[in-house]
């Protein structure tokens, strides 16, 4: 009779009394006592562990110091292994990671893949781990199966599962060791009703951690193995997962044996650390002595998988295993105080800092295996006394960290919490509140009708007890690309370590050394998150240098994110140059895509070799291009460059020379269609005249054609207004069309009252016109102000907010020349207004030329009596300019027999100022006078 | 008793089971309690197989066994407990529920309204006996909360942030001191509370902001929110519960097909998604779509078939009676359920049929009807 004999029996008469029957619960009951009998009669010892569990942590401490194994196997994926040796200069939790970015063997859309085995310090396979690697002669051999298998085993869906909001691990499919929990949502929605526990983690805590955390080996072991074979037992039986289990099952066996006989190792001196599930395996291949089978291990595939620790947290744990918010944290703080209460000293990597001081050891009691089984099933959990000074500083803490958080709480509120913790204990027949007892009495009482602050009481439970744990990769165990960042930015004095944003202030004048960091903190810029690295002050563009700059470094928060930049190259330069590259070769890149490029590579890398290469690429781009939608932009950027190349090289570079070529090319080709296409925007056309005639005098010095210009200008027949103008403006851009003509056609628009609504459209479209025509700005100002002028109102007021709109949107940097010219015909001041007269003829009003010339204007003043006094230069400018006018006498100052006493009289056309200036300073002007004629005095 | 009331007090309706737990009650009670508060959690919350009772309590109140957990455990604290949640959550009969079973008296009720006065809550006058015989403890009518304190059992105060201001705040003092001073009379003026004198108050969520709360008050009463049920299985049972419960009271003999409550139950989950992601109040629904309102709809339609209909609940019945509770607004209301049956229901009734299609039929012309 085996050692559940009595068990067993019991549970038989159970089943039959509750069943009816000795049928299948009889079955299901001793089925898991034999599975508890199996797993514990293996050669090969088996430890069985669930994740987050502080019970499993602390036996396995027990376990390893009483044993001392030779040979530790442990459920992680067996490629991770190498990385396991790096967790030393790790703050944990951190997060093994295998990730590949080149798929080969899997659909190109599951990628990039990632897979990351997060690692806490309250955890069982972390004391496997720590012992393993610290004691010499020990070996830890990772058993389950590769990372490319979870993937080639994984059903046939989208792997990436929607990321979680706190996901410091991102999207990739998270592997644990020691996942137990009901394989189906009725059987756990059972247990939490029948337990009166709101959550997994809370029933696991009740159930299971705290009648075993004083537990011995043996209770633990068959506590474990049967919780185990309760939650295999009862599972749908079509579930997919069970078939992978029992694959994974099947390969830990397989790889165990062939360790062992490679090694020879003595199986009474090896450890087999694996989740409890998979303790009550019933796989053919379950044990050293099972008969050999067919299973055989697949090959990966060749996906090159790359590995590497990024950092991990508490919530990002719970949030991608689906647990309950807090209870990785509360584990922990369960788990500290486990260790501290049994004196139980815990194994830690040596060279990481872990501030406990390990108390005196136990003496170690050999145990002889018992039925431990039955007493479990049997009693009532113990429960530890209740601790109330602990109950207390939590009461005492959660009111003063609420009332940092905005909530009106008091000491009243403290004894409140206190009071309700140990009722709501009582009514849940628990002897002590636990962390989830109290949490609900907080939120009980503090909590009102809305959260004040960030955070509510249910969150500030969890920061106090213990809070999230974020865990951070030492810097050796970096990728070289973050070590190599973290070594070039040592200069501004950034420490790694900090998570908080560190402030860098760098004057690049005052100390040009530090031109390398900032020119580093540039390129992260482009390639990290927002936040990761954030300038406050200074600029990187084209033709710019700042003397000083500002930056907001976070580095150590994104940390992950610097990490998986590693996974793309040894360097960022590398990094940026490898993915500016994959960005003008992918099918969707635009020309303007590939000078953005090059722009970049220029700022941020330098050296003409790698723009020129993506310079080349975009003129094929260009050529190819079949839409000018990116017109603007392609203009904006090549005028950038072409002005950045002029100013810095003596030549320009010749892809930028092919460029206009092609470009002049191959928008005179497309104008004629894109003035008819309905698709295309006025703006887009501009930008396309703006190309062809900013660019023409370097076009056609390099060999192009005009004729092709003005050929495709006359085979462009627009139909919309705004094109219409854009049209005249080419014309007259093309002198085609004269200054005269454009005039006369805009007057006859407005005098057309079938035309006058649409003719903002046509004002729109000269404004745009100002790209390609920038001498049309006088014109668009005379046009607007006739505009202004005559539109009636109700064409004009609906329309001058859209007018503001588009100019703002589409044209902002046509609007200075705009204003800047306005700024020259109208007059400054409200006086000069009433005598302004336009510039240009207006149809009632002499023309401009001849207003000037008439002398109306200049009629009198110093100048005019200067002028009239010595009319010789000016006849002989008139004589070469061809002028054959003639002198006009003077009508104020110049009618005086007396020039200088006329300045002394107040009467209409005096100048008071400078009569009073002169007065002042007689000597000057009686010089002057004496040059002129000869002595006369003042 | 229960047969002369239209609708009997808790404690008058389950007077039996309360009488039994209490004979059986073996847990420590607090104060002048008639149940222990395991007991008052089992009164509510049903028993289960594993409580090994000999006879079965039915589940009463339908909801996060938390809440009343919480709940029970406040009333047994120096704090008033305050049940707050949208309308129809069940707060009323959770506060009706704890009362009967804390103290065997839920009727002691105030009534929270814009015309609520400071006397609803102490004390007011007999007249015509103080001009008879002037100002005395005979001539003095106690407010329900004050009786409540007399006799040391749950006073109930219905949709507290409905009364102003300074009417809540005369509950400050009853909640701290725990006495009511009378200052007309000379002697005898001053009444304190027994042991075991609580408060439950509900407030619905959507008056907030009409009379809020002084944090005075805030501060001596424990929140408890009681959110909407969006859980299928229980909401099920409670309208299940509930309309049985409606039929006796009734005396209909009806059967109630299980695949229309199914339809009852997910077009309000539908319409519950249709409100939450809309952008502005225009886009859903009135109606808090809570599950008294499905219990609200179903009678409504019970009634109808039972006395206009052919004593069959028929899903065009049902249909009618949704449209005709929800669209409480034109156009907008009509708008959504119209964007509703079409959008949803018309292509259901063609994947799924069976019962859906009367749904649609009858829904579009109590639609057509309204509009």
């Amino acid at each position: 009779m085996s050692l559940f004999g009595a068990l067993r029996e019991q549970l038989n008469d159970a089943a039959e009394t509750f069943a009816g029957s000795p049928g299948a619960l009889s079955e299901i009951l001793t089925g898991m006592v034999d599975d508890v009998d199996r797993a514990l009669g293996e050669r090969l010892e088996i430890f069985p562990v669930c994740h987050h569990s502080p019970a499993s942590a602390l036996a396995m401490a027990r376990r390893l110091r009483d044993k001392r194994p030779q040979v530790i196997y442990l459920e992680l994926c067996e490629d991770l292994r190498p990385l396991l040796d790096e967790l030393r200069t790790c703050k944990l939790p951190v997060a093994l990671q295998a990730f590949a970015a080149e798929l080969d063997g899997f659909p190109e859309s599951w990628g990039p893949l990632s897979v990351v085995a997060p690692i806490t310090e309250a955890s069982a396979e972390y004391q496997a781990i720590a012992y393993a690697l610290d004691t010499p002669g020990v070996e830890l051999v990772l058993v389950d199966r590769s990372s490319d298998h979870v993937f080639q085993w994984h059903p046939q869906e989208e792997p990436g599962k929607p990321a979680e909001e706190a996901g410091l691990h991102g999207d990739a499919v998270g592997v644990e060791i020691g996942d137990l929990r009901p394989r189906f949502a009725e059987l756990e929605e059972h247990l939490l009703h029948h337990g009166k526990v709101r959550h997994w983690s809370e029933w696991w805590d009740q159930y299971v951690e705290q009648p075993l955390s004083g537990a011995d080996y043996d209770t633990y072991r068959q506590v474990m193995v049967l919780i185990g074979s309760l939650f295999r037992r009862l599972r749908p039986y079509d579930a997919d997962k069970l078939d992978r289990d029992e694959d994974r099952e099947r390969y830990m066996w397989t790889r165990m044996r062939e360790h062992l006989a490679a090694t020879g190792a003595d199986p009474a001196r090896c450890l087999y650390v694996c989740g409890a599930f998979h303790a009550a395996s019933r796989v053919e291949e379950f044990g050293l002595d099972a008969a050999p089978t067919d299973f055989d291990i697949s090959p990966r595939t060749a996906t090159n998988w790359l590995y590497g620790l990024i950092p991990s947290s508490h919530s990002a744990i719970e949030s991608q295993f689906g647990l309950a918010p807090g209870s990785v944290s509360i584990a922990a703080a369960t788990y500290d105080k486990a260790v501290t209460r049994s004196g139980v000293k815990p194994y830690a990597l040596k060279g990481q800092q872990k501030g406990k001081r390990p108390a005196k050891l136990p003496p170690v009691v050999p145990l002889v295996a018992a039925d431990q089984l039955t007493g479990f099933l049997s009693k009532p959990p113990e429960r530890d006394p209740l601790d109330e000074a602990e109950l207390v500083g939590w009461c005492v803490d959660i009111v003063r960290l609420a009332r940092r958080n905005g909530y009106l709480s008091s000491t009243a509120d403290a004894i409140a919490v206190y009071e309700t913790s140990i009722l709501l204990a009582g009514i849940r027949g628990r002897a002590r509140p636990t962390p989830y007892d109290f949490q609900d009495a907080a939120v009980t009482c503090i909590e009102k009708d809305s959260v004040p602050g960030r955070r509510d009481v249910r969150r500030l439970c969890e920061i106090l007890l213990g809070g999230d744990r974020i865990g951070e990769v030492g810097y050796q165990s970096m990728p070289p690309l973050a070590q190599d960042v973290f070594e070039r930015l040592e200069p501004l004095g950034y420490d790694m370590k900090k998570r908080a944003v560190h402030r860098v202030l760098l004057d690049l004048n005052a100390s040009p050394e530090l031109r390398p960091c900032s020119q580093l903190l540039w390129v992260l810029r482009r390639l990290m998150p927002d936040h990761a690295v954030r300038p406050i002050m200074g600029s990187r563009r084209l033709g710019e240098r700042s003397v000083q700059e500002s930056w907001d470094v976070a580095l150590g928060h994104h940390q992950r994110a610097l990490i998986e930049l590693g996974y793309e190259g040894v360097t960022v330069e590398q990094v940026l140059e490898q993915r500016l590259r994959r960005s003008v070769w992918e099918p969707k890149a635009t020309a303007a895509d590939a000078l953005q490029a090059v722009e970049e590579a220029i700022l941020f890398l330098g050296g003409r070799r790698f723009a020129d290469e993506l310079g080349a690429r975009a003129v094929d781009l260009l050529a190819a291009e079949r839409s000018v939608d990116d017109a603007p932009d392609v203009l904006r950027r090549i005028r950038r460059l072409l002005a950045h190349y002029r100013t810095t090289e003596p030549a320009l570079p010749e892809w930028c020379e092919r460029f206009v070529t092609t470009g002049y090319a191959q928008y005179c080709t497309l104008l004629p269609t894109a003035f008819v296409a309905e698709d295309v925007g006025v703006r887009q056309v501009a930008a396309m005249l703006g190309f062809l005639s900013s660019m023409e005098s370097l076009a056609l010095s390099l060999g192009c054609d005009r004729a092709q210009l003005e050929l495709a200008v006359r085979q462009s027949h627009p139909e919309t207004p705004g094109k219409i103008a854009l049209l005249w403006a080419a014309q007259f851009q093309l002198g085609v069309l004269k200054i005269g003509e454009l005039r006369e056609r805009c007057a006859e628009l407005l005098d057309n009252p079938l035309v006058v609504p649409s003719f903002p459209q046509y004002l729109s479209g000269f404004v745009q016109a100002l790209e390609a025509a920038p001498a049309l700005t006088p014109f668009v100002v005379e046009v607007i102000s006739g505009a202004f002028a005559r539109l009636p109102d109700g064409v004009l007021l609906p329309w001058l907010p859209t007018l503001i709109k588009t100019l703002r949107s589409e044209a902002p940097e046509l609007v200075p020349v705009l204003i800047r010219e306005a700024g020259r015909t109208f007059p400054a001041t409200l006086a000069g207004v009433d005598t302004w007269a336009p510039p240009w003829p207006t149809p009632s009003g002499p023309g401009p030329g001849g207003g000037v010339a008439g002398g109306e204007l200049v009629s009198g003043g110093p100048v005019a009596e200067l002028l009239a006094a010595h009319p010789a230069p000016t006849d002989a400018v008139a004589a070469l300019l061809g002028c054959e006018a003639a002198w006009k006498p003077l009508t104020h100052a110049g009618a005086l027999p007396d020039g200088a006493s006329a300045y002394g009289g107040s009467g209409d056309g005096g100048y008071p100022e400078v009569a009073a200036l002169l007065e002042r300073h007689p000597a000057t002007a009686g010089a002057v006078a004496g040059l002129l004629t000869g002595g006369a005095a003042v | 008793m229960t047969d002369e009331m239209l609708r009997a007090p808790a404690e008058v309706k389950y007077a039996e089971e309360l009488d039994w737990l209490e004979s059986i009650d073996d847990g420590p009670k607090p104060f002048s309690w008639r149940l222990s508060p395991r007991m008052v959690r089992l009164f509510v919350l049903g028993s289960e197989r594993s409580d090994g009772l000999d006879r079965e309590i039915a589940q009463k109140w339908f909801g996060d066994r938390s809440f009343v957990e919480r709940a029970i455990v406040t009333l047994a604290s120096d704090r008033g407990l305050l049940l707050i949640g949208d309308p129809g959550t069940g707060k009323s009969w959770l506060a009706e529920l704890l009362a009967a079973a804390i103290s065997r008296n839920s009727t002691l009720v105030v009534q929270g309204t814009a015309g609520t006065t400071e006397d609803h809550i102490k004390y007011s006058w007999n007249v015509s006996m103080v001009i008879a015989k002037g100002q005395s403890r005979e001539s003095m009518i106690p407010s329900p909360i004050m009786t409540a304190m007399e006799q040391g059992v749950i006073g109930r105060f219905e949709e507290l942030t409905r009364s102003t201001s300074d009417v809540q705040d005369a509950l400050i003092s009853i909640l701290s001191e725990k006495y009511v001073s009378i200052p007309e009379l000379d002697d005898d003026n001053i009444v304190f509370a027994q042991p075991g004198f609580s408060i439950i108050a509900t407030a619905n969520s959507r008056d907030r902001g009409v009379n809020d709360l002084s944090s005075a008050l805030k501060r001596r009463f424990n929140f408890v929110r009681i959110p909407v049920v969006t859980n299928k299985k229980s909401e099920a049972e409670i309208v299940r519960f509930r309309t049985t419960e409606l039929l006796r009271r009734h005396n209909i003999d009806l059967e109630l097909p299980p695949t229309l409550l199914d339809i009852l139950l997910q077009s309000f989950a539908d319409l519950r998604a249709a409100a939450a992601s809309a952008q502005s109040d225009d886009g859903k629904l009135e109606s808090a779509l809570s599950t008294a309102e499905q219990i609200g709809v179903l009678e409504d339609a019970i009634l109808h078939s039972n006395f206009f209909g052919d004593r069959t609940l028929k899903a065009e019945t049902l249909a009618g009676s949704l449209v005709g509770s929800l669209a409480r607004r034109s156009p907008e209301d009509l708008a959504i359920l119209n964007k509703y049956w079409h959008g949803v229901i018309e292509p259901r009734s063609k994947k799924d049929g069976g019962d859906w299609q009367g749904f649609l039929e009858g829904g579009r012309q109590a639609i057509a009807t309204l509009s």
